[in-house]
């Protein structure tokens, strides 16, 4: 097979007009170096969080004086596409990634680690940033990413209908006591953790994060348990609404589905419930670029973000949790009551963080869920 | 080319040509030759691309004849790879879809053509328009409300006694697509109807009363001489409900129930969940190329030519 490079493809033609781009905007970022203070933060974050413009960064100026330039991005590839463009051409400081994601940002050279004595570890709520999660932002013994904004997938069940396992379990979502409303692909490893919690799995199911051919053997497993146990799942969700019409129209009394879905029927009767086996939990947050001009600013926001103020501020902008301690008593009462009646202290060290999913996995992931969505 | 010249001069015939061009190549062959080119690439990190591994080769299309699982359909049970079967499920529904939709616009067209007073066509037609007003993804999801658990249609039977609890409509009560053929039917049907409607229309009436004339019973009138003078629109009408009905993605996820899945789907998972982009192009022009092989295939077996339909 001879490699053929065709004169304009799709991602040439991106790749080139992103540079183009970067080189356009090249003179106002070297006017802004020589002219700016030591005031001002390049950072690269999601579009679609206006909170983040109206109130966060605002707030953020207030405290430290330093003025955020925002640089909105729509997802995870394009922002590290960005990312690289920036290490070229600058314009970039920090960024912020998921967990799972920054590991290929720092293979790629773009990061350099943080100085965790200009940040303040001690702010962040147990299980955040120590622990697995504490582990899995660390290479060799350097910090690379600290956390802004957590959210969990676990069970949002009905008070009086749902017939749950004392203390509540993944397993009941494969009860036919249950009719359910599942996500396939979420649905298998909550099948798969569960099997492991109870030790019949011929390996650890984290193995398969890591190894295609232990993913192979141990979601085959999953995936035959959980077509035994189909016959009580009432509807698949993929969004919000999906997920709301299956317990309130299609009549679901169990499902496996994000803390927004809890949240948002919890005055239907239904509880949002940590599972004993642990809630799945996703994890977002800060890396700075190694290029950065203004490192001490993106310091004192990654800082600024585990205090109570910014962290709530930035758990609102993204409808998610807080990272920070004292955080979640500056969220709405009714937010707050909502989060501190499933996570204690013990469901949080319990938090089961989503390993990083290769490429590959998802594929495969995918296929699975299709097995399972036909069977 | 001279025609046109003459009649709108050189400037208009100009502004006819490059809009004609811009739209053939911008917006049909650019777009689908990036797919197709893109389709047999590899799906790679961004810093591969255009690295050694980036080459062309089948990879993508391979995908879909891997992964066998077991099949049953129609009583018998087999090995099939999970996607194969997945399109042939899709086709299957898909002809069902359009068999369906042909049964019952057939006599409503025969009606509007031929049996309706011609002063209330225009307010019947009117009725069967409304529909169309409201975007289809608003009419999936009348339908997902209507076939829920907890939706009006089992309100109403079983406030009325006909039923004595309410029934999971949307998991199928026949098969676990019945909730997606229900969607697919309401909301395709006129495209089932007009082609036959004019094709009918265009019949002299006098044929109609001669066979009668003749002696011959209704349904060998409909046989013998309307039908076939239909067959054109009848053709017209099944490729583009078939087509359409195949390519749905609103109404399957919509209205599907946990059993269910339309190829459309398994594209979509390629392309968003998955971002493999290319092999979610490679899915989806081999699925157009199935479709259109399908579609000549059932052609030649009801001999309709493609000129007949264009008519």
């Amino acid at each position: 097979m001879t490699k053929i490079k065709p004169t304009i493809s799709r991602r040439s033609f991106l790749k080139s007009s992103a540079i183009g781009a970067g080189a356009l905007a090249a003179p106002a970022i070297v006017s802004t170096r020589v002219l700016a203070s030591s005031g001002e933060l390049n950072f690269m974050g999601w579009a679609g969080y206006p909170v983040l413009t109206e109130k966060a960064f605002p707030a953020f100026e207030a405290a430290t004086g330093i003025k955020v330039k925002f640089t909105e991005v729509p997802d995870q590839d394009t922002m590290f596409a960005q990312g690289k463009v920036a290490i070229e051409a600058g314009g970039v400081d920090m960024a912020e990634p998921t967990i799972d994601r920054w590991g290929g940002w720092n293979s790629n050279g773009l990061l350099q680690p943080w100085d965790a004595s200009k940040l303040a570890m001690d702010n962040y709520l147990p299980g955040l940033a120590d622990g697995s999660a504490g582990e899995r932002s660390r290479s060799g013994d350097q910090l690379f990413y600290v956390p802004s904004n957590w959210g969990t997938e676990a069970l949002v069940a009905n008070a009086e209908a749902a017939k749950l396992s004392n203390p509540p379990s993944l397993g009941d979502l494969f009860s036919a006591d249950n009719q359910v409303v599942l996500r396939p692909h979420s649905a298998l490893a909550a099948m798969g953790r569960w099997l492991d919690a109870q030790g019949k799995l011929p390996r650890p199911w984290l193995d398969g994060y890591s190894d295609m051919a232990a993913m192979t053997q141990l979601w085959d497993i999953a995936l035959a348990e959980a077509i035994k146990a189909k016959g009580n799942v009432v509807q698949w969700w993929s969004g919000e609404n999906e997920a709301n019409a299956g317990f309130t129209a299609n009549g679901a009394v169990l499902g496996l589905c994000w803390d927004s879905t809890g949240f948002n029927l919890r005055n239907d009767g239904y509880k949002y419930i940590a599972p004993v086996e642990g809630a799945f939990a996703w994890h977002q947050g800060f890396v700075l670029m190694k290029n950065a001009v203004n490192a001490e600013q993106a310091h004192e926001l990654a800082k600024w973000v585990s205090t109570a103020e910014g962290a709530a501020l930035w758990a609102t902008a993204f409808s998610s949790n807080p990272v920070g301690k004292g955080a979640g008593d500056l969220l709405s009462p009714d937010v707050a009551a909502y989060y501190a009646g499933t996570f204690n202290d013990e469901a949080l060290s319990k938090l089961w963080w989503w390993p990083e999913q290769s490429a590959d996995f998802i594929a495969k992931r995918g296929e699975y869920a299709d097995k399972y969505k036909a069977a | 080319m001279q025609d046109l010249l003459r009649r709108y001069g050189t400037l208009l015939t100009a502004v006819f040509v490059i809009l004609t061009a811009f739209w053939l190549l911008a917006l049909v062959v650019l777009p689908n030759f990036t797919m197709l080119e893109s389709s047999f690439r590899p799906y790679l990190p961004v810093t591969e691309i255009g690295g050694p591994k980036d080459v062309y080769s089948f990879g993508n299309y391979l995908k879909f004849f891997a992964n066998s699982t077991d099949t049953s359909f129609l009583g018998m049970t087999f090995q099939m790879p999970i996607h194969m079967k997945i399109f042939f499920l899709t086709v299957w529904y898909s002809a069902i879809v359009t068999l369906v939709t042909f049964l019952i616009t057939y006599p409503l067209a025969y009606y509007l053509a031929k049996v309706v007073n011609p002063r209330t066509l225009p307010s019947l037609l009117l009725l069967i328009l409304i529909p169309l007003w409201v975007s289809e993804a608003l009419r999936a999801f009348a339908w997902y409300i209507i076939l829920t658990l907890n939706g009006p249609l089992n309100a109403v039977l079983v406030g009325i006694g006909i039923l004595d609890k309410p029934v999971r409509w949307q998991q199928g009560v026949v098969t676990p697509y019945d909730a997606i053929m229900i969607g697919l039917v309401y909301t395709y049907l006129f495209f089932m109807l007009f082609p036959i409607y004019n094709a009918i229309q265009s019949l002299d009436t006098n044929q109609i009363e001669a066979a009668e004339d003749l002696g011959s019973p209704w349904w060998r009138t409909h046989l013998r001489v309307i039908l076939p003078h239909a067959k054109p629109g009848i053709a017209s009408g099944c490729v583009m409900v078939f087509m359409l009905s195949a390519g749905s993605l609103l109404v399957p996820v919509q209205l599907g129930s946990p059993r269910s899945l339309w190829f459309t789907q398994t594209i979509q998972q390629w392309m968003l969940e998955a971002q493999d982009w290319n092999t979610g192009a490679a899915y989806s022009l081999l699925f157009l190329l199935l479709c259109i092989v399908f579609v000549f295939a059932v052609m030649r077996i009801f001999k309709v030519n493609l000129s007949d339909i264009a008519k």
